[in-house]
């Protein structure tokens, strides 16, 4: 007797009957009750009787040919009547199942039925849109109106579509039910309105708006929007004066019906009888008149809190989180209420199966913990439930209860840390091992959390969103030591119409790659997904990234939309990476979520920022260059928040950024837009300029390569002045290093730029010298590059210089452009060190340093040394000479014509000058004597300059390729 | 050629896995493979795929084609079709083989996808074998037949060629060439 036993939902008055389906949908089960019998209707196309309570079977009452739709006693208990999807309608005797009646005439399945009190009419309503009378004696259709919306089946019926005759007089109305007592009317409409009406007086008694539903189900895919914003069950109150309302009761099917239809049945109230009648007629324009009248902006509900990477609650199986560490599923349904964890790295932890006796609705997890939240009952609070599995001691995990009217709407995890938003506005944060941390009240409700490493976004609703349009908000938190905000609340930028889907952060792809310098210390391992840029997906696809690099603005570097071949079918977001530019997705067909079975399988999209003309190569390019941009963001970002990181990859970037921006100059020369290519050699590093020169002047833009060695200059000018404003910082910090009584190796001295953080670091935590060995290194790799970034830019200057004289060119403008260059360069070195030494004046009071050390500073070069020398014999050649330009070109001509012995003896000489100057550096340095000191210092800054040289021949190398690539474009 | 052979070739074919471990690319001499990443799809031989599914460091991802719905509008084009419809993989009796041996867990209704590359696999065999008696009855020279997969060609095409030869030996024998020779013992 599996019909019986299934609990039945509600409690009916006699006779009534009522409808529900199984969870498949598939079997259908109607209930009618009256006289101590049961009469179902199962799926096996009968309909049975049963004695009641007992629910012993009593025999079969009559068959269809497919299931039975709805089953209804009359009145007195003694026919039923059975509509079913074979589209025919069955009276039958209980007694005595002989006596059939059989009404054919409907084309569709039949939905509803319904006896009028005085046994002469039946009314049936069909898939097929109509509604019809029947006499029962003769079988004949009495009135038959097409009210209804068509459909195919019962399943896809938009309405139930419930008859109910007034209990006394008998009439037929579609949506609206009649009191018990034959009283009052009560209304419901798909847009929530529920309206009770007196008949006698034919006043409104009540008009309640429960909720809008036609705002929520627009747009292609109507139930997945329901879902995600959970309204679909409106809750029904039962009205005052003993209306019950039990046609609304079925979740699975939207309420009767509209307004239009019911302005249909009204009318058909009018037709069947005149008497006693106009109740319904004249109730309608009061019910228009009880709708608010306003035509402007709508406000949109708001989306409900959600975890990222999860799917509806709803759902018997559904996903409780998906991220970079591993997939959360629940399942719930009758044989089981359970919770799956599995990693995707299993070295992290092994796959976890949890009873959900607490039934868990929200989830997260991490490398460290697997946290979970309930919502409150009745009897339980919410609570917070952490499994810490990767903590060293035995407790494993704990839980906290919420106070009382609080629940837990979002949660998420970080490195060390767990925090929960709830109901009344606060953020809790709590440490991964229990401890209650800071709370603070959020500005609106929450919408979703993200955490990873120290940060934490906050996604809340700062105010009603109108005409679809969610007004959300971001909060940026870092956790770290430094504790601070960096969003401040700032509105959350979506495309119109849509709601946010997922946020998180982006994900380095590697692990253990990001250390952070001060755990090499403390020697700790670290399983270290680096996250460090949020992201968020809106349900339009579109996928935005934090711009560090632009004041925190939100830029678009996705659109999960392009990508897919229908228009319901979606990407449903799991992660963001940076370093391989992936998007890891699950592609559903159909729909916004993929189920839990068959498995899903991620697809990996590219990134595409939203530029314009990208079929054309210059768009194409702009496009890649500015990607390039925003995805080493988090490098800067690192590097300012004291992590360490691939050096490497930074290279690798500036790289591939120059050369896009050569490529592009090149395009643009090409093009003859040369002003554009200014513009992009702004974009440049001082050695991509220096090509973009020669790459102009080979090609006989004099113009542009004059614009552009002009350029290099004051790129120079203001490299040297903000290095100038460094060094003033950092020679201000050793000092009192200095003071401190700190012994400075040379290297040290050398490198003033060490990070002095993290020998603070080791000097605090007293670490043996093999510990101090490693930070050094690794801050030398940081620090070089830090200087790299200045002092390979001063280098590529000098070089750029060198290799143009070597490689004998006879392009007089070019020699004139490099010698330019190079007096730009020294001018730069020498204000540099003009600023050095003004910083050492007001800090050591010595007596300044002889000129002549700016002196010995300028011949770099073979030629230059050889020019030096020989500037008298031309000017005395050439006494109409008095442009430097000419001097130099003239030098360069003589120059060239000596021998290759002779060149290279002069290129030695320039050599070992710095050689011998280096030399003797060091040589003093070992004297402590404070007086010397100064002049030491100032010698170490000269060592500082030279220092690169000693790369050149490295650089020279890339410079060639680059060049060499350059020239290809031509 | 053995069919043990076949295989070994089968195994080079590419197959995607999901790793649950994290690792570098691996550089072999067929060339390099990896990253591993965990939770994301990569793909790798055959042989390595079987290998690391025996020690549970990954999860099959089946191929398109080994899907019920494909697999029997294949069958049924293979029934309806005279010659020989073309595969989804060369090596698709092989694949199936070993991927439903060693991962029938991550394969969804394994049994019947079983069934059906059996069904089709016979379904060719037995055109093979039609198509080979026809071929001897009518005593052609020469035949076509287009879409083989080498494991097919393998079954028959060894022992064919040999009976062919023995055939042909004992037709030329039947006409005396030496005249009565053999009566001369």
């Amino acid at each position: 007797m599996p019909a019986t036993q299934k609990p039945m939902r509600y409690g009916h008055t006699e006779g009534h009957t009522d409808v529900c389906f199984d969870d498949s949908g598939r079997i259908l089960r109607v209930h009618g009750e009256k006289n101590g019998k049961l009469v179902t209707a199962v799926s096996n196309n009968t309909i049975q009787v049963h004695t009641f309570p007992e629910g012993v079977p009593d025999g079969i009452l009559t068959r269809f040919t497919t299931n039975a739709n709805h089953v209804i006693f009359n009145g007195d208990g003694t026919k039923i009547a059975a509509g079913s999807s074979d589209f025919l309608v069955k009276v039958v005797d209980v007694m005595d199942c002989s006596q059939q009646k059989m009404f054919r005439g409907h084309d569709a399945p039949v939905l509803s039925l319904s006896f009028d009190p005085k046994d002469i009419f039946l009314a049936s309503a069909s898939c097929d849109g109509s509604v019809k009378v029947w006499q029962i004696s003769d079988q004949t259709c009495a009135v038959s109106w097409p009210l209804l919306q068509k459909c195919n089946d019962v399943i896809n019926a938009t309405s139930i579509c419930r008859l109910a005759w007034q209990p006394r007089s008998g009439k037929t109305l579609n949506i609206v039910t009649w009191s018990p007592c034959g009283q009052y009317l009560a209304a419901g409409s798909i847009n929530g309105l529920i309206i009770v009406w007196n008949v006698e007086t034919k006043d409104c008694m009540e008009s309640r708006v429960e909720k809008d539903y036609s705002d929520l189900f627009d747009g292609d895919d109507r139930s997945n929007a329901g879902d995600f914003l959970n309204d679909n069950a409106v809750e029904m109150r039962s009205f005052s004066k003993g209306i019950i309302n039990d046609e609304e009761d079925d979740d699975d099917l939207m309420l009767a019906s509209d307004v239009t239809m019911l302005k249909n049945s009204s009318s058909l109230l009018k037709e069947e009888e005149e008497d006693d009648q106009a109740g319904g007629i004249q109730n309608l324009p009061l019910l228009t008149s009880q709708k608010p009248f306003y035509n402007g902006p709508m406000p949109t509900p708001r989306q409900k809190p959600f975890q990222s990477g999860s799917t509806p609650l709803h759902l018997t199986h559904r996903f409780m989180v998906w991220n970079s560490i591993g997939i959360i599923r629940c399942y719930n349904d009758e044989q089981d209420n359970a919770i799956d964890v599995e990693f995707h790295d299993t070295s992290i932890h092994h796959a976890t199966h949890l009873s959900n006796t607490l039934n868990y609705t929200v989830a997260d997890l991490s490398h460290e913990a697997i946290l979970l939240a309930c919502e409150s009952t009745d009897e339980l609070a919410s609570k917070l439930h952490c499994l810490h599995f990767s903590s060293w001691d035995s407790s494993k995990e704990w839980i906290v209860d919420m106070p009382q009217n609080e629940d837990i709407e979002a949660i998420c995890l970080g490195q060390g840390w767990a925090a929960a938003a709830t109901s009344t506005l606060l953020l809790r944060l709590f440490t991964i091992g229990g401890v209650q941390k800071e709370v603070f009240s959020l500005p609106g409700p929450v919408v979703s959390m993200a955490g990873h490493g120290e940060q934490l976004v906050i996604i809340y609703h700062r105010g009603t969103g109108f005409d679809g349009d969610q007004c959300l908000g971001a909060q940026l938190l870092e956790l770290g030591k430094k504790k601070k905000q960096i969003l401040h609340g700032d509105p959350l930028p979506l495309t119109r119409k849509s709601y946010l889907v997922w946020v998180g952060f982006s994900a380095e792809g590697k692990i253990n790659s990001f250390i952070k310098i001060k755990d090499i210390f403390s020697r700790r391992k670290l399983f270290h997904y680096f996250n460090c840029t949020p992201c968020y997906v809106d349900s339009e696809g579109i996928v935005r990234m934090l711009n560090r690099g632009l004041g925190n603005t939100w830029t678009p570097i996705c659109n999960t939309r392009e990508h897919c071949k229908g228009k319901s079918d979606h990407y449903w977001v799991v992660g963001i990476h940076e370093k391989p530019q992936q998007l890891r997705c699950i592609p559903c067909k159909g729909s916004r979520f993929p189920p839990t079975l068959p498995r899903p399988a991620i697809a990996v999209l590219s990134f595409k920022l939203p530029y314009c003309q990208t079929a054309t190569e210059k768009g194409q390019m702009e496009e890649q260059y500015w990607r390039s941009v925003m995805f080493h963001n988090y490098l800067d970002y690192l590097a300012k928040n004291g992590y360490a990181y691939e050096e490497s990859t930074k290279n690798q970037a500036i790289k591939e950024q120059q050369e896009l921006l050569m490529k592009m100059l090149a395009l643009s020369c090409k093009l003859e837009r040369e002003f554009r290519c200014v513009e992009l050699a702004n974009l440049m590093t001082q050695n991509a300029v220096n090509l973009a020169i020669k790459y102009a002047s080979r090609s006989r833009r004099l113009i542009l390569a004059q614009r552009l060695s002009e350029l290099a200059v004051e790129k120079a000018a203001e490299l040297a002045a903000t290095q100038a404003e460094e060094e003033e910082e950092e020679e201000e910090d050793f000092r009192k290093k200095l003071n401190a009584g700190y012994s400075n190796t040379a290297t040290e001295w050398s490198q003033p730029r060490l990070g002095n953080q993290a020998e603070e670091d080791t000097e605090d935590s007293g670490e043996a010298d093999d510990i101090e060995e490693k930070p050094e290194t690794h801050n030398h790799g940081q620090n070089s590059f830090f200087k790299n970034a200045n002092s390979s830019d001063v280098l590529a200057i000098k070089s750029g210089a060198v290799t143009s004289s070597n490689q004998g060119r006879i392009n007089p403008f070019k020699a004139s452009a490099a010698s330019f260059f190079q007096k730009g360069a020294s001018k730069a070195d020498k204000t540099e060190e003009v600023k050095e030494e003004n910083s050492e004046n007001s800090s050591s009071e010595t007596p300044p340093v002889c000129p002549q050390n700016t002196e010995n500073q300028r011949p770099k070069t073979g030629f230059q040394m050889w020019l030096e020398e020989n500037r008298s014999n031309i000017l005395s050649d050439n006494p109409d000479f008095s442009d430097e330009a000419d001097i130099i070109k003239e030098g360069m001509v003589r120059f060239r014509v000596l021998s290759t012995e002779e060149r290279k003896a002069w290129a030695a000489k320039a050599k070992g000058e710095t050689v011998s100057d280096g030399a003797e550096a060091k040589k003093r340095k070992r004297v402590v004597d404070r007086s010397r000191e100064t002049e030491n210092q100032t010698e170490k800054a000269k060592e500082n300059l030279n220092l690169p040289k000693k790369q050149k021949p490295l650089d020279l190398s890339t410079n060639q390729k680059l060049s060499a690539f350059a020239f290809k474009q031509e | 050629m053995d069919s043990a052979e076949v295989e070994f070739l089968a195994e080079k074919e590419l197959v995607t896995i999901i790793p649950n471990f994290s690792l570098d690319k691996i550089y072999l001499i067929g060339g390099d493979l990896g990253p591993f990443n965990p939770g994301l799809p990569v793909e790798v031989p055959l042989w390595l795929a079987i290998n690391l599914k025996q020690r549970q460091k990954c999860r099959l991802v089946p191929p398109e084609w080994m899907d019920v719905e494909k697999l029997e509008m294949m069958r049924d084009h293979e029934r309806k079709e005279e010659t020989f419809t073309p595969m989804p993989s060369p090596y698709y009796v092989e694949l199936t083989k070993l991927l439903l041996n060693h991962a029938s867990d991550n394969i969804p209704k394994a049994d019947e996808i079983r069934t059906l590359i059996k069904d089709v696999w016979d379904t060719r065999i037995a055109k093979l074998r039609v198509s080979a008696d026809r071929f001897v009855r009518q005593q052609e020279s020469h035949a076509k037949l287009d879409n083989l997969t080498l494991m097919e060609i393998n079954t028959s095409g060894a022992f064919l060629t040999q009976v062919l030869n023995h055939m042909y030996k004992l037709r030329t024998n039947l006409q005396p060439p030496g005249g009565a020779q053999s009566q001369d013992f």
